[in-house]
C-alpha cells in the first residue's frame, strides 16, 4: 500500500510534462495546425530553463525563459506553415531535429550540474492531512497543481464556453467559413500555435525545475511523441488528456518501483513499457470499435494539418 | 482556382501566381538550393559560436576525400541510409510517413543477429537466412501501425515513431543482456555473428552491401513505372477516393506498401550488421533511419535523386564524426538536418509560384487547375 501511494505520487509528477506538452498540442491542433515538433520544443524549453536557472534565484523566471524560447521556435514553425504554408509534417519534423540538436549542443556544458532554485512541493492545507492518500495527491509543487487542475479547467472554459474559443475551433474545423465570418484565420493560427509551443516549453522547463533537476542529453526521451499520442487518445478534449498523461506517468513510476524493489525485470524491458502502453492507448479504441465494442468516437479537427488558401475558398 | 494576390483588395501590380505545373528540373534545383541555404545558415551559426566555418569545412573535406579510407567509410555509412531512404520513399508514394525506419532497422538487425548467432549453416545460406530474418523483423515491427492505418485510420507517424523507442530498448536488452558476449567482458555487444558480407574487390572496409541500394533503386524505378502494383500505389497516392472508385483495394495497398517499407528497413539493419559492425550492439544505428528519412524527403519521389541525396547526407553524417573531434557534439548534425528540411519545404512551396508583373487580375484567363 505504501509503495502504491508513493508510486501514485511519482506518476502524477512524471505525467505533468505530458499534460503540459499535450495541452500545448491540443490547443494547436484545435486551431487546425499539426505541430509534430513537441519533442524538440520540450528540449528547447528545458535547456533554456537550465541556462537561465543558473543566474537567477526564482524558478519562475527560468520557467518563463523556457516558455519564451519554445514559444519563439513555435512562432517560427507557425510562420512557416501558416504564412508560407509549408508541409506541416516535414516542418514539424524539422522542429524536432532543430530542437533536439540545438538543445543538446547548448546543454552540453550544463550536464551534471543540478538546478539549485527549484519548485518545491508543498501541502494543500487540510487535504494533505488525509491519511495515506493525502500526501500522494496533495503534496506536490505548484506547477503540478496548475497543470492537472487549473490548466484543463481554463482550456476547457476557453474552448467550449467563450465566443473566442468557438472562433478558435471554427478555424480548426472550417477555416473558409471562419474567414467568411470575419475571423482572422492566419492570426488565430499564429497565436495559438505559438502559445501551444510555449506550453510545451513549460513542460520541458518543468522537467528541469521540478522533476529530474539536471540536464542530460535527449532530455525529452520521447515524451513529446507521447504527448502527441495522448491528444489523440483524449479525443482533443482537455479533461481526458489528463488521464492519458497520468497513465503514462504510472508506467514510468512502475519502472522506478520495479527497480527499487528489485523485481528482477531488466531496466531495458521496463523502459519499453510507457511507449507500448501509449501505443495501445491510440490503437486499441478504434480496434475495439471494429469488433463491436462501443467506444466514444475520436474525430480530429476537420482542417487539421491542412494549409488554408483563401483563394481556394 | 485563381492566382494568389499579393495584397487583398486593391488591384495588385506584382502578384504571385500558382504554377500549373512544376517541372522536375525546377523542383530539383529548389531542393539543391534548400540544401545550400541550410549549409550557409549552419556556417553562419558556427561562425557566430566562435568557430571558423571554412577551417571546419576544410577539415571535413580532407577527412572524407583525403584518402581511400575516408571515402570508403562514407560509403559504409551511406549504405544503410540509402536502403532506409528507399524504404521511406516507397511509403511516400502513397503519402504514408514511415518514421519508424529507425526501429525497423534495429529489429531487422536483431532478427538477423539471432539467426547469425544461433544457426549453423554455410556462409551463403546463412547470409540469405539472415536477410530473410531481417526483412521479417522489420516488417513485423510495422505490422501494428500498418493494420491500424489501413483499417482503423490511426495516424502512422506517431505509431511508427513510438515503436522506435521500444526497438532501441529491445536491442539494448539483448545486446547487453541476454545475448551479451561473455568472453570479451569489455564489449557491450553480442559475440560476432556467424557470417559476414564479403568486401568489395580491392577495398579496405567497403562491403558488397553497398550495391544493394543501387539495385533496389533501379528495381523500384521500374516497379513504379511498369508494374500494375506500382501504378495502383501511385494512383492511391494521387487520389485515394478516385482509386477506390476505380476498384483498387486501397486498404490492402496501404498494408502491402507499409510492410514492404518495413521489410526493406529491416534488411538495412541486417546489411549493416553483417557488413559493418559484425556484432549486435545497442548503438548499432548512428541515426541511419532518421537520415534515410531526410534523404527521402530531400529526393521527393525520385529513386535516383535519392542516391545523390543519400551520398550527400552520408557525407554530412561523416562530417559529424569529424566535427566531434573538433569539439562539437554529434547533435549539431541533427540541427543541420532540421535546417535542411525547412529549406526544402520552403523552397518547394516557393517553386509552385511565380511572380507576375503588372496588369489587373484577370478572372477569366487565370490558370485553372484543381487544388492540390
Amino acid at each position: 500500500m505504501r509503495i502504491l501511494l508513493a508510486s501514485l505520487r511519482t506518476a502524477i509528477d512524471a505525467g505533468t510534462v505530458v499534460v503540459l506538452a499535450g495541452m500545448g498540442e491540443l490547443v494547436t491542433e484545435r486551431v487546425g495546425v499539426l505541430n509534430l515538433g513537441q519533442e524538440g520544443l520540450i528540449g528547447i524549453g528545458a535547456v533554456a530553463a537550465v541556462i537561465v536557472a543558473e543566474g537567477v534565484t526564482s524558478p519562475w523566471v527560468a520557467l518563463l525563459a523556457g516558455m519564451a524560447a519554445a514559444g519563439l521556435l513555435g512562432f517560427l514553425f507557425a510562420s512557416s506553415v501558416v504564412v508560407v504554408r509549408t508541409n506541416q509534417v516535414l516542418t514539424g519534423l524539422a522542429v524536432v531535429l532543430i530542437g533536439v540538436g540545438l538543445s543538446n549542443q547548448l546543454g552540453n556544458n550544463y550536464q551534471g550540474s543540478p538546478v539549485v532554485h527549484r519548485f518545491v512541493p508543498f501541502d494543500i492545507p487540510l487535504l494533505a492531512d488525509i491519511p495515506q492518500i493525502g500526501p500522494a495527491l496533495f503534496r506536490h509543487d505548484v506547477i503540478v497543481f496548475l497543470s492537472y487542475v487549473a490548466l484543463p479547467v481554463v482550456v476547457t472554459f476557453l474552448l467550449f464556453r467563450t465566443r473566442h474559443g468557438m472562433n478558435l475551433r471554427a478555424v480548426g474545423e472550417n477555416p473558409a467559413a471562419a474567414d467568411a465570418a470575419g475571423i482572422n484565420v492566419t492570426a488565430m493560427r499564429l497565436l495559438y500555435t505559438s502559445l501551444g509551443a510555449a506550453l510545451t516549453g513549460a513542460g520541458g522547463a518543468f522537467l528541469m525545475l521540478s522533476f529530474t533537476h539536471a540536464w542530460s542529453p535527449n532530455v525529452a526521451r520521447g515524451r513529446g511523441w507521447v504527448a502527441l499520442a495522448v491528444v489523440i487518445f483524449a479525443a482533443w478534449r482537455p479533461s481526458l488528456l489528463v488521464f492519458g498523461a497520468l497513465l503514462f506517468g504510472a508506467m514510468i513510476s512502475l519502472g522506478f518501483i520495479a527497480q527499487q524493489q528489485n523485481w528482477g525485470i531488466p531496466s531495458s524491458v521496463l523502459s519499453m513499457l510507457p511507449y507500448v502502453v501509449t501505443l495501445a492507448l491510440i490503437v486499441l479504441p478504434p480496434a475495439l470499435g471494429r469488433f463491436g465494442v462501443k467506444v466514444r468516437s475520436s474525430v480530429a479537427p476537420a482542417a487539421l494539418a491542412q494549409p488554408y488558401f483563401r483563394e481556394e475558398r | 482556382m485563381i492566382g494568389t494576390r499579393a495584397e487583398a483588395g486593391a488591384p495588385a501590380r506584382v502578384r504571385l501566381e500558382r504554377r500549373l505545373h512544376v517541372e522536375t528540373r525546377r523542383s530539383a534545383l529548389v531542393r539543391i538550393a534548400g540544401l545550400l541555404v541550410a549549409l550557409v545558415v549552419t556556417g553562419i551559426l558556427l561562425q557566430a559560436s566562435g568557430r571558423s566555418a571554412p577551417t571546419l569545412a576544410g577539415e571535413v573535406f580532407r577527412a572524407t576525400f583525403g584518402g581511400r579510407f575516408g571515402l570508403e567509410e562514407t560509403a559504409v555509412l551511406a549504405t544503410p541510409i540509402l536502403i532506409d531512404a528507399i524504404a521511406v520513399a516507397i511509403g511516400l508514394r502513397m503519402h504514408l510517413w514511415n518514421i519508424g525506419v529507425e526501429g525497423q532497422f534495429y529489429m531487422g538487425a536483431w532478427a538477423a543477429a539471432g539467426v547469425g548467432l544461433f544457426v549453423d549453416a554455410p556462409r551463403p545460406v546463412l547470409l540469405i537466412l539472415m536477410a530473410l530474418a531481417g526483412a521479417a523483423g522489420g516488417a513485423s515491427w510495422i505490422l501494428i501501425p500498418a493494420i491500424a492505418r489501413a483499417y482503423w485510420n490511426v495516424n502512422e507517424i506517431i505509431t511508427t515513431l513510438l515503436l522506435n523507442f521500444v526497438a532501441v530498448s529491445w536491442v539494448e536488452w539483448f545486446s547487453i543482456g541476454l545475448w551479451r558476449d561473455k568472453e570479451a567482458a569489455v564489449v557491450q555487444a553480442t559475440p560476432p555473428v556467424g557470417a559476414r558480407l564479403p568486401l568489395l574487390p580491392g577495398s579496405i572496409i567497403l562491403h558488397v552491401g553497398f550495391l544493394l541500394p543501387l539495385v533496389l533503386a533501379v528495381v523500384f524505378f521500374f516497379v513504379f513505372r511498369n508494374s500494375r502494383w506500382g501504378f495502383e500505389v501511385d494512383m492511391v497516392g494521387g487520389n485515394p477516393r478516385a482509386a477506390e472508385f476505380a476498384g483498387i483495394a486501397v486498404r490492402r495497398r496501404i498494408l502491402s506498401v507499409m510492410l514492404l517499407s518495413g521489410a526493406i528497413a529491416g534488411v538495412s539493419g541486417m546489411v549493416h550488421l553483417s557488413g559493418a559492425t559484425g556484432r549486435l550492439q545497442g548503438t548499432i544505428s548512428n541515426a541511419y533511419g532518421l537520415s534515410g528519412f531526410i534523404v527521402a524527403a530531400l529526393a521527393g519521389a525520385s529513386f535516383f535523386g535519392l542516391l545523390a541525396g543519400g551520398l550527400f547526407i552520408a557525407l554530412l553524417l561523416h562530417s559529424g564524426i569529424v566535427l566531434q573531434s573538433a569539439g562539437l557534439s554529434v547533435y549539431i548534425v541533427l540541427a543541420i538536418y532540421g535546417v535542411v528540411l525547412i529549406g526544402i519545404s520552403v523552397g518547394e512551396m516557393a517553386s509552385r509560384y511565380r511572380l507576375v508583373l503588372g496588369g489587373k487580375r484577370d478572372l477569366a484567363s487565370g490558370p485553372k487547375e484543381a487544388p492540390p
